[in-house]
C-alpha cells in the first residue's frame, strides 16, 4: 500500500513565516567569528596611524618585542616581503595599498605596525609600546580643494588627487574614441527650459555600524598545507578567491567560512589588510592567529559609505515637464581604492534616470583622493545618491512651479506600456508600473487629508511638512558581465536518507533570513515540511561555489539559482519514484509532489512518499536503467540582465521652534520588489532600511577636522536612529514581477535606505520653506534648523 | 580648537613674568607634573599625568618658549603625547597692567590627534579649562606668597 495520509501541507510562499534563524541569535547560541576558540591560537593587535597624513620616518618595535607574552612585531615593510598590494575588484587604476603602510601613512587608523602575542591584552599593550615617528605632511580634507594645483597629494602618479573621471551627456561618449560626442542637446534644453533649479547637495559621509565589529580567525596547517579563515564577511568566496591569490595558494588549498555574521550593509563585502594579514601572520608563527575589531577601530578602519557631492541642474517646463538633468559629481573616496571603491559612485550616474523620462543628461564624475578612512559600498551604495540627489531636485522643481510633488512625478513617469525602457545611462529596466504604486502610497497616506492636517498644523503656529519620494534601484546583481567577480550564483539541493533536504547556497546572508525564505521555496517545491529543511551557506568548504551577499541578490540571482537545483532534484526524485511504481506504468512526467508523496497528478493512491522514494535513492536495488543512486544537484543561475524595483515613501515632519529639533511623524512607505517569498522578512528588510535611510537624514554624519582627525568615532559622537526617533512605519506594497528571473522576484535589502532619504528631507524643507529656504544639507541637525528657524523670522521681521 | 581666555593675578606684572617662565614654579603648578626641566636654553622637558576620563595617562611633552618680550609677552610651543594620543599647541600669553595687578591674556591653538582628537570639543575643552583653572590657582597663591 502506497498512500500516505500525511496532513495537507499549505503553500509558505508568500506566508509570513517567522525566521528561523532567530531564536538562536536572540538566545545567545549562535557563532560568531569571536567565538571561535582553537588551541594554541594566537591573538593580533595593529598599531595605527594617529595623524591623517605623513611619511614614516622611524617605528622602533623593541620594547613591545620585549614584553612577556609577545610572539612577533612586524612592521608593514617586513610585512611586505610576505604580502603584496592589496587586489581591487574595479577596472579602474588604482594606487598600491598594503594591508600595513610601508612608507606613509594616509588615514588616522591606517595600520603601520603589527603584534601577534598570547592575548589580546598583551597585544594591546604591546602596539601601544611601539613608538612611530612621522614627518607630517598637509592633510587633504576637502575634495574640492584637493584638486586644485596647490594641494598635498596622497598618491604618485594620480595628479590632483583624481582617482577617476567620467563624462558622458547629450548623445552619449562614443565609444572608438571615449570622448564627448556633441552634447549641445543638454544646453538647448536648460536654454530653452521655462524653470531650472540649481543646488549644490552634500550627501555626507556614514559609518556603516554593522552591530557585530569585523573578525577574522585564521589557520595555515604547514603539514596539509591548507588554510582555513574565519570572518565576518559578505562573500566568503571572494574571500577565498583572494586570500588564495595574496598568499599564493590555489583555492583548493583555502576554506573561507563566514560564521553568523551579524550585518554588513555593505562594508564587509571589502576584503580587508587585517584578513590578509592575519593569514600570513599564521602561516608566519604557525599558529591559529585571531584578531577581532574594535567599535573605535570600526569607526576608523571599516570602509565609509556615501561622501558624494553634487552639483544638480534640473530643467522643466512651466507645465512641470522635465526636459533636462545636469549633475557633476564628486565623490571623496578617502584614501585608497579598495576592493568596489571606484565603482560605487558610478552607479549614482547610472541611476539618477529615476523613474522619468528625461530627454537629455549630462553627468561628470570624479572621484578623489582625501586623507579619510576608504570608502566602499554601505546599503544602497550609488543609488540613494543618485536618487536622493534627483529627487530633491524634482521636489525643488514643484515647489518652483506650484505644483504638487506627487502630480509632477505622475507627469513624467516612464509609462507602464514602454518596458523594458532604456535610460539615458544605458540601463534597460526590467519592468516597472509606477502609477499604481504613487496611486496606493497616497491612498495608505491619505495624502490630501496629511496636507491639510499640515496646514492645520501650520494654523496653530506649528513648523509641519511632508514629503514624497519616489526611487527606482538596481537589483539583483549581475549579470557577469557588470561584476568583476561573476555575476552568477550558485546552488546545490541534497535530497538526504529519509526523505530530507540540504540545501546550500553562495548567497552567504547576514540579516537577510535566507534560511527561512530558501526553505519555504523548496517546501513548497517538494510539498515538504520547512522542519524537514537545513539551508547551509556561508563555508567554501560545504558550498562549492558562491558569489555573495549584496546588491540585494539573494532572492533575485541565489533564489533562482536554488529552485534551479530544487528543479533538477525534483526531476530524479520522480525517476525514482516511477521506477518504483513500473507495475502501474506511471511515467516520471505524471508526477508531482502533494503532501509528503510523489503522485500522479490528481490521483493520490498511485504514489510513493518523498521519504520512501529518498531511500530508494540511495539503496537502488535495482538501479534504474540509465541512472546514478542518489538525489544530490547543483544549479549556477546567471541573470541576464538587473531588477529595478522602485517605490514610494512619504512623510511627514514636525520642527521644534525652540529647540530646532525634527521629529519624524509619519513614514508611509509602499514598494514594489516583485513577488515575494515572505512578506514578513520583506517588511524587516524595509523596516532596517527606512531607519538607516532616515538614519542619514535626521542623525548621521562621519566629521573630520581641518587636520584629517575624525572627531566622530564613538556612539557618543555619531549619532544612530534609535527607537523611539522612528515613528510606527506604515507599509505596503504593489506587485509587479521581473521577466528576469524564474521567481518574478527583484530585491528589497536595500529599498528602504532610498526613498526614505530624499523623503524626509523633503519634508523637513516643505516644514521651513515658509523661512525661506528650498533646501537643507543632512543630517537635519538640530542646530541647523534652528538657525534657519531664527535666521528666516529674523530676516521677515 | 582654540582655548582662550584671561585671568587676573594681584601682582605686578614683572613677578608675573618671571613665575611663569620659571621652571621649579611651574613644575609646582602645572596638575599632575612628574619631571619638569630644562634640557635646552628654553627648551623644557615633561612629564605629566592626567586622570580626566578617557584622556587619562602619563605624558611626555617639550615645552619651547620663543618671542619673548618681557614684562609684556611670550610664546610657547608645546608638543605632548601619550597613550590616548598627542597634543600641539601653539599658545601667546600676554600681560598687562589693569590698575590693581596684572591681567593675562591667553590664547591656543590646539592640535590633538588620537583618541584625544576623537573626544574633540566634547571632553578636550572641559579638560583643557579644568587643567588650566587649578594651574591659575596654583599661581595665584605663588604670587600672594611672593607679594607677601
Amino acid at each position: 500500500m502506497t498512500i500516505a495520509d500525511g496532513p495537507a501541507l499549505p503553500k509558505l510562499i508568500g506566508e509570513r513565516v517567522k525566521r528561523r534563524e532567530d531564536p538562536r541569535l536572540i538566545q545567545g547560541q549562535a557563532t560568531y567569528v569571536d567565538d571561535i576558540k582553537l588551541p594554541g591560537m594566537l591573538h593580533l593587535a595593529f598599531k595605527r596611524s594617529d595623524i591623517a597624513h605623513g611619511v614614516i620616518t622611524r617605528i622602533d618595535t623593541s620594547a613591545a618585542a620585549a614584553m612577556d607574552g609577545v610572539e612577533l612585531v612586524i612592521t608593514g615593510t617586513e610585512l611586505a616581503d610576505h604580502l603584496g598590494p592589496m587586489p581591487i575588484g574595479t577596472p579602474f587604476p588604482a594606487p598600491d595599498h598594503f594591508s600595513v603602510a610601508t612608507d606613509k601613512v594616509r588615514y588616522v587608523g591606517e595600520p603601520v605596525a603589527v603584534v601577534v602575542a598570547e592575548d589580546r591584552y598583551i597585544a594591546r599593550d604591546a602596539a601601544d609600546a611601539i613608538e612611530v615617528e612621522y614627518d607630517e605632511l598637509p592633510a587633504v580634507v576637502d575634495p574640492e580643494a584637493a584638486m586644485e594645483a596647490d594641494s598635498a597629494t596622497l598618491h604618485e602618479g594620480f595628479e590632483r588627487n583624481i582617482a577617476v573621471e567620467s563624462y558622458w551627456g547629450g548623445t552619449g561618449v562614443n565609444p572608438e574614441t571615449a570622448q564627448p560626442e556633441d552634447d549641445s542637446a543638454v544646453d538647448a534644453a536648460f536654454a530653452e527650459a521655462d524653470v531650472v533649479v540649481s543646488q549644490r547637495m552634500l550627501n555626507q559621509r556614514l559609518a556603516p555600524n554593522a552591530m557585530e565589529p569585523r573578525g577574522v580567525v585564521a589557520q595555515y596547517e604547514p603539514g596539509r598545507e591548507y588554510l582555513t579563515v574565519w570572518s565576518a564577511t559578505q562573500n566568503p568566496h571572494i574571500l577565498r578567491t583572494l586570500v588564495a591569490a595574496m598568499m599564493g595558494l590555489g583555492e583548493h588549498q583555502v576554506r573561507a567560512v563566514a560564521p553568523e555574521v551579524g550585518g554588513g550593509f555593505g562594508c564587509k563585502i571589502n576584503i580587508y589588510g587585517e584578513e590578509y594579514v592575519a593569514a600570513a601572520l599564521s602561516r608566519l608563527v604557525k599558529a591559529p592567529v585571531k584578531w577581532i575589531e574594535d567599535r573605535t577601530e570600526a569607526f576608523l578602519t571599516t570602509t565609509h559609505g556615501r561622501d558624494l557631492l553634487g552639483y544638480i541642474d534640473l530643467a522643466a517646463k512651466s507645465d512641470g515637464t522635465i526636459t533636462g538633468l545636469k549633475a557633476r559629481i564628486i565623490a571623496d573616496i578617502g584614501a585608497y581604492e579598495v576592493l568596489l571603491t571606484a565603482m560605487i559612485p558610478t552607479l549614482t550616474g547610472l541611476m539618477m534616470n529615476g523613474v522619468y523620462r528625461l530627454p537629455v543628461v549630462r553627468h561628470e564624475l570624479t572621484e578623489v583622493f582625501t586623507n579619510k578612512t576608504p570608502t566602499d559600498a554601505y546599503r544602497g551604495a550609488g543609488r540613494p545618491e543618485g536618487l536622493y540627489f534627483l529627487e530633491r531636485a524634482v521636489d525643488m522643481v514643484a515647489r518652483e512651479l506650484d505644483m504638487d510633488p506627487a502630480e509632477i512625478r505622475r507627469k513624467n513617469f516612464v509609462p507602464a506600456d514602454e518596458f523594458p525602457f532604456a535610460t539615458q545611462s544605458g540601463l534597460v529596466y526590467d519592468s516597472g508600473n509606477y502609477e499604481p504604486c504613487l496611486d496606493k502610497a497616497l491612498e495608505v497616506a491619505d495624502w490630501q487629508g496629511l496636507l491639510a492636517e499640515r496646514d492645520a498644523a501650520r494654523a496653530e503656529g506649528r513648523i509641519v511638512g511632508v514629503g514624497l519620494s519616489f526611487y527606482v534601484e538596481v537589483c539583483g546583481l549581475g549579470p557577469s558581465a557588470v561584476v568583476p567577480t561573476g555575476g552568477w550564483e550558485h546552488s546545490g539541493v541534497t535530497v538526504e536518507r529519509g526523505g530530507k533536504v540540504t540545501a546550500t547556497t553562495g548567497a552567504s546572508p547576514h540579516g537577510q533570513g535566507n534560511e527561512t525564505t530558501f526553505a519555504q521555496m523548496l517546501a513548497d517545491h517538494f510539498s515538504i515540511p520547512l522542519e524537514d529543511i537545513t539551508i547551509l551557506h556561508g563555508d567554501t568548504g560545504v558550498v562549492k561555489q558562491g558569489i555573495g551577499t549584496f546588491g540585494s541578490r539573494s532572492q533575485a540571482v541565489g533564489g533562482a539559482a536554488l529552485i534551479s537545483a530544487a528543479g533538477k532534484a525534483g526531476d530524479k526524485m520522480k525517476q525514482f519514484a516511477a521506477a518504483m511504481m513500473t507495475d502501474q506504468e506511471v511515467s516520471p512526467e505524471d508526477l508531482v509532489f502533494e503532501d509528503g508523496r510523489i503522485q500522479v497528478e490528481g490521483a493520490p493512491e498511485v504514489s510513493k512518499t518523498f521519504a520512501e522514494v529518498a531511500d530508494y535513492a540511495y539503496v537502488p536495488v535495482p538501479l534504474p536503467p540509465g541512472m546514478e543512486p542518489g538525489v544530490s544537484e547543483e544549479a549556477f543561475f546567471e541573470p541576464e540582465n538587473n531588477t529595478y524595483p522602485f517605490g514610494c515613501h512619504i512623510s511627514m515632519v514636525e520642527v521644534d521652534r525652540d529647540t530646532g529639533e525634527t521629529k519624524l511623524l509619519k513614514l508611509i512607505a509602499v514598494d514594489d520588489c516583485g513577488n515575494v517569498i515572505n512578506p514578513l522578512i520583506v517588511d524587516g528588510q524595509v523596516h532596517g532600511g527606512l531607519a538607516q535611510g532616515i538614519g542619514q537624514a535626521m542623525f548621521e554624519e562621519v566629521v573630520y577636522d581641518e587636520d584629517g582627525q575624525p572627531v566622530t568615532a564613538s556612539f557618543m559622537d555619531y549619532v544612530m536612529p534609535r527607537a523611539a526617533d522612528l515613528p510606527v512605519f506604515e507599509l505596503d506594497r504593489t506587485v509587479t514581477p521581473t521577466p528576469i528571473n524564474p521567481l518574478g522576484a527583484k530585491g528589497v535589502g536595500e529599498a528602504g535606505t532610498i526613498g526614505s532619504t530624499p523623503c524626509v528631507v523633503n519634508a523637513a524643507v516643505d516644514a521651513l520653506a515658509p523661512f525661506g529656504v528650498t533646501h537643507i544639507e543632512m543630517p537635519l541637525r538640530p542646530e541647523r534648523m534652528w538657525r534657519i528657524i531664527n535666521e528666516g523670522e529674523g530676516g521677515q521681521s | 580648537m582654540e582655548i582662550k581666555g584671561e585671568q587676573d593675578f594681584n601682582g605686578p606684572r614683572e613677578l608675573l613674568y618671571e613665575l611663569l617662565l620659571d621652571p621649579d614654579v611651574l613644575s609646582a603648578a602645572l596638575p599632575g607634573v612628574e619631571r619638569f626641566e630644562e634640557v635646552a636654553p628654553e627648551t623644557y622637558e615633561s612629564t605629566m599625568r592626567v586622570g580626566i576620563a578617557s584622556v587619562r595617562g602619563t605624558y611626555t611633552g617639550r615645552v619651547e618658549v620663543l618671542e619673548q618680550s618681557p614684562p609684556e609677552s611670550y610664546r610657547l610651543r608645546i608638543d605632548g603625547s601619550g597613550k590616548p594620543g598627542g597634543v600641539r599647541a601653539d599658545a601667546t600669553v600676554e600681560l598687562s597692567e589693569n590698575g590693581s595687578g596684572t591681567t593675562m591674556h591667553y590664547r591656543a591653538d590646539v592640535k590633538a590627534r588620537g583618541t584625544i582628537a576623537r573626544l574633540g570639543g566634547r571632553l578636550l575643552g572641559g579638560v583643557a579649562r579644568l587643567l588650566i583653572g587649578q594651574f591659575f590657582k596654583s599661581i595665584e597663591q605663588q604670587v600672594d606668597d611672593r607679594a607677601a
